[in-house]
């Protein structure tokens, strides 16, 4: 009787967690595009784009982990970056 | 507390003129400190003592410093890179010590330094008039520039931080808490405005850059630049007032320096002294607001207090 | 005869997983549960995250499931049930499910990247700039087709106009409460669900929007897509994604439990004639032409855009890719498989309530000249779907109207997500394509660049294309696109099983043959569509695009078979292998 529980549980817990992955997903790839643009523009100084001032670089630089974080891995896959943004619209 | 800044090219005499208006104001019994921002120190030379990164009193009413612009940068950096290595652990990985190389040879490194150094030296309390030698024109006027500058950026980054943090909210509302792991450390990544590190930087800063601006423009902040009755030193004096104009900095004295004051020229200089009548009719006519005070070319250099201060008595008063 | 073939399209589903699936698992794929995938190897919980299987399933079914399932197949019974529904089970299980399980499982060799990049590394880089080109074309033609299909729709029925509009206020009242609201993602849900079937019903009786000219619809989609599309996604696209999920499995259940308790024999013939009148009111051959009309029930190119952009890079484990991909594909399959037996049992019916002709559809021969047009005169290509789910539901006591509109809904809902997502990306892939002129003139290039000149110019070409056409001829114009994608993504495989998998010759042959014969298909299809279809349209703003369109992508193909024969004959690679 546990084990049918514990796997109705599970099944259901998946199905919760499905649904809200779909109701959130293309919320979150916006979320991680702005947060890798903010990482861009304020680190700008590593790729020769108009960046802050230099105060503002270092004031907030020490707080912006998830954000270097993001951008860092954004750019490993800058290549394929057409395949993914289509791969995010569903189109059939 | 007044403040006042001294602009101007490298020659034109402006350390002697800021120390000596320093020392003349300060026999007004006022409580005075010279600060020379310039890399190329020469305050100490016209003090004729040494100076430091200390401040050092001079007399009852008078002390004088030589700010080391390239240590503070060391230091900026020396104390981002120990905040970060302890968050960044994997950034390593990366080579962060390479970034700290771009970002010690970055533009605006030196004007990040110098408005720093400003900052710390007009809070102090002791001093009720700080007399600035700034560095060569062109940091002096991105220096100026940079509050503006920074608020644009500022607000851009604040608007950019707003729309994050309102997406976070939105998957909070339905995932939850928003963990973020990054390596091996979970990381809450708050979409509350007052809890999210990066604004509250951002404001902080914003608010900063605020008082600065307002610090530059108001009145008890006095910007004077001096300069020698030639053209080429009027057309930058033209420039300088320009680009202070669209920060809302008043340009008040000119102090034109170097005026060769000769009653029989020799013939050598007679198109020198033209040149010069010329100029001085030409900054008159153009500088109508600004008052204009003439300084001979003087025999020899003054150095030392007391000749700073006759300097002061005969010609800047 | 519903439930019978419900049945039977079931089994050869089930039985295809478990013997031909499980081999391919096994000889093509080499699936390792012991190798980590990019989702665990890669994982930084930003792209790269593992998800359970039968969510990931549930996601990728839901991505890849559309409007195209139901309107190709919906068009394709002109040729008679039998001939379609053996495409859907046996196009579906040699080719198209092995063509989405190998992009993803492909992919997820590859670090989870895409066919395309795959394409590039494994044949000719400019392979991949195909692709892009290629899916461009194929968005505006999805966008052409697609409003053609809710122009219709809505321009037929009013009930079906009022729930679809009345549906966006839905989805926006949704995504307020859901994102913007503290309420509880169950109580969101909930209510947004009750929402939809109060759209559903008030539009059944209450239809208020009476639009009847197809034209009219045309121009409020063009608006609606420019709108839409330059909207924060949280407001309209991201609700609309997440109901249109429940609106799916919903129609999918309740169609499968009415077909297998109607127990209704079909009145549709089993076969017409081999060439009726389709595509164009063209003498349309079913081969080479069937996956111009049938594409996504059998085999769609966009499909592997999705399993190789997203879903490889959330696979938890080697095993769980059959379930995801070539499961995901399969039920597609059964999808379809539903909407021809709702036709095959309830078309004629329909048809002779819609006022149709009956003499003109009195024998198969007739059926096969006439159908499409007595189909178009009287329900609508698309209402010979809707109309017969209506019928078919009834039979499990959903009043048939009631049917007909939620039918009607299920289609436009994903038509109208289609159009916003299609338009988004086309505005990306459009500031690609011009991305070599930035280097000659950047003022050009800014404005060419910007969103929304990006936005409108594909709005308006799909409009341009749509304006004077018909289904019959805009239809298979996408479709072709689609299967042209399709194509890439097969060769691709093709060669990275040969190359790269070393397969046995045996299962090397399982996915080149299919994969050649479908390069054959679709380029003899798309040549007959060029040489026959297109000339036949009427209006040349239909026409000249078509054309220009068609006669690009031939070409690709043709360069795309070069490549994929050189890189064949060298054989395995050691550079073609993952680092």
């Amino acid at each position: 009787m546990k084990k049918l529980s514990d796997l109705l549980g599970r099944f259901f817990g998946g199905i919760d967690e499905g649904l809200k992955e779909a109701s959130v997903s293309l919320i979150e790839k916006e979320l991680e595009e702005t947060e890798n643009v903010f990482a861009l523009l304020t680190m700008g100084f590593l790729s020769g784009i108009p960046s802050p001032p230099t105060g503002l670089v270092l004031r907030l630089l020490p707080y912006m982990q998830r954000e270097i974080y993001v951008m860092m891995l954004r750019s490993k896959n800058l290549d394929d970056v057409f395949a993914e943004t289509a791969g995010t619209f569903d189109i059939d | 507390m007044k403040t006042y800044f001294f602009l101007g090219k490298g020659g034109v005499g402006k350390t002697t003129i800021a120390a000596s208006f320093g020392v003349g104001i300060s026999i007004e019994k006022r409580s005075v400190l010279v600060v020379s921002l310039d890399p190329a120190h020469n305050l100490g030379d016209a003090f004729n003592l040494p100076l430091s990164n200390k401040i050092k009193k001079i007399s009852d009413n008078l002390s004088a410093v030589e700010v080391d612009i390239e240590k503070m940068i060391k230091e900026y950096l020396n104390e981002l890179a120990y905040k970060m290595k302890n968050t960044y652990r994997y950034l390593t990985t990366f080579n962060l010590d390479r970034y700290f190389d771009i970002l010690r040879h970055s533009p605006g490194i030196e004007e990040y330094a110098v408005l720093e150094a400003i900052k710390r030296f007009i809070r102090l309390k002791e001093f009720d008039t700080i007399v600035f030698d700034t560095p060569p024109t062109g940091i002096t006027i991105r220096v100026f520039a940079m509050p503006k500058l920074s608020l644009l950026w500022t607000d851009r980054l604040i608007k950019m931080r707003r729309r994050i943090l309102d997406r976070r909210k939105m998957v909070e509302n339905v995932k939850g808490r928003f963990e973020a792991k990054i390596e091996e450390e979970t990381v809450v990544l708050t979409s509350d405005e007052k809890e999210d590190d990066v604004m509250n930087e951002l404001v902080r800063y914003r608010s900063e850059m605020e008082e600065l601006r307002n610090f530059f423009s108001s009145e008890d902040t006095i910007v004077d630049v001096v300069t020698m009755p030639e053209e080429l030193a009027l057309f930058e004096t033209k420039r300088i007032s320009e680009s202070l104009s669209e920060f809302k900095i008043k340009l008040r004295t000119i102090f034109l320096n170097k005026v060769i004051q000769c009653k029989k020229p020799p013939e050598g200089i007679k198109g020198k002294i033209k040149e010069q009548e010329e100029v001085l009719k030409k900054m008159g006519e153009e500088f109508r607001g600004t008052q204009i005070k003439e300084i001979p070319l003087l025999e020899h250099s003054p150095r030392g207090i007391e000749e700073l201060k006759e300097l002061y008595n005969n010609y800047l008063i | 005869m519903t439930a019978l073939l419900a049945i039977i399209g079931g089994a050869i589903y089930i039985i295809g997983y478990m013997v031909y699936g499980k081999r391919l698992e096994k000889e093509v794929v080499k699936a390792d549960p012991n190798r980590p995938t990019p989702a665990v190897k890669l994982r930084d919980n930003v792209d790269y995250m593992p998800a359970n299987k039968f969510v990931l399933y549930g996601h990728h079914f839901a991505s890849i499931a559309g409007a195209g399932p139901i309107v190709g197949p919906a068009l394709a019974v002109v040729w008679g049930w039998l001939p379609s529904i053996l495409w859907i089970w046996f196009g579906n299980l040699f080719i198209g499910s092995v063509h989405d399980y190998l992009a993803l499982m492909a992919s997820v060799r590859y670090d989870g990247k895409s066919v395309q990049w795959i394409s590039g590394k494994l044949m000719t880089p400019k392979t991949k700039y195909a692709f892009e080109l290629f899916v461009y074309f194929a968005l505006l033609l999805v966008i052409a087709a697609f409003m053609n299909v809710f122009g219709g729709l809505a321009a037929a029925d009013p009930k079906i106009a009022t729930a679809s509009i009345l549906f966006i206020i839905v989805a926006m009242i949704e995504g307020y409460i859901m994102y913007r609201t503290k309420m509880s993602f169950s109580a969101a849900s909930i209510i947004g669900v009750i929402l939809l079937v109060l759209a559903i019903v008030l539009g059944f009786q209450f239809p208020f929007i009476k639009i009847a000219n197809i034209k009219t619809w045309y121009v409020i989609q063009f608006v609606y897509v420019i709108i839409a599309a330059s909207l924060p996604v949280w407001i309209l696209l991201q609700p609309r994604d997440y109901l249109n999920a429940y609106i799916l499995w919903f129609g999918l259940i309740i169609g499968a439990i009415a077909a297998l308790i109607a127990f209704r024999g079909f009145t549709w013939p089993a076969f017409t004639v081999f060439s009726p009148n389709l595509i164009s009111g063209q003498p349309s051959p079913f081969w080479p032409t069937v996956p111009l009309i049938i594409a996504c029930g059998a085999l769609s190119g966009f499909h592997s855009i999705v399993a190789s952009g997203t879903s490889s890079k959330q696979l938890d484990n080697e095993l769980s890719g059959l379930l995801v991909g070539y499961g995901g594909m399969f039920t597609e399959g059964f999808l379809s498989t539903i909407v021809v037996l709702s036709i095959a049992a309830f078309g004629m019916t329909v048809l002779k309530e819609a006022g149709g002709d009956m003499a003109k559809l009195a024998s198969p021969a007739l059926i096969g000249k006439y159908g499409a047009g007595q189909i178009g005169a009287t329900v609508g290509k698309v209402g010979i779907f809707t109309h017969s789910f209506g019928k078919l539901v009834n039979v499990i006591g959903i009043p048939e109207k009631l049917g007909v509109t939620f039918g009607g809904l299920w289609v436009s809902a994903f038509v109208l997500t289609t159009l916003d997502t299609s338009n988004r990306l086309a505005r990306f892939a459009w500031g690609e394509i011009w991305e070599p002129v930035k280097k000659t003139s950047e003022g050009f290039y800014k404005f060419i660049a910007n969103k929304w000149v990006g936005s409108i110019i594909a709005a308006a070409l799909g409009m341009l294309i749509v304006w004077g056409g018909t289904l019959g001829s805009l239809w298979p114009g996408f479709a072709g696109a689609n299967q042209m994608l399709a194509s890439i993504a097969m060769i691709t495989a093709a060669v990275w099983v040969r190359n790269v998998q070393k397969a046995k010759k045996a299962w090397q042959y399982a996915v080149l043959i299919p994969a050649l014969f479908l390069w054959i298909t679709v380029t003899v299809a798309l040549i007959w569509y060029l040489f026959v279809a297109v000339p036949a349209i009427k209006a040349a703003t239909t026409k000249y695009p078509v054309a220009i369109f068609t006669i690009i992508m031939i070409i690709l193909n043709f360069i795309l078979i070069g490549d994929f024969f050189s890189a064949f004959r060298k054989g395995p690679k050691p550079e073609a292998e993952v680092k």
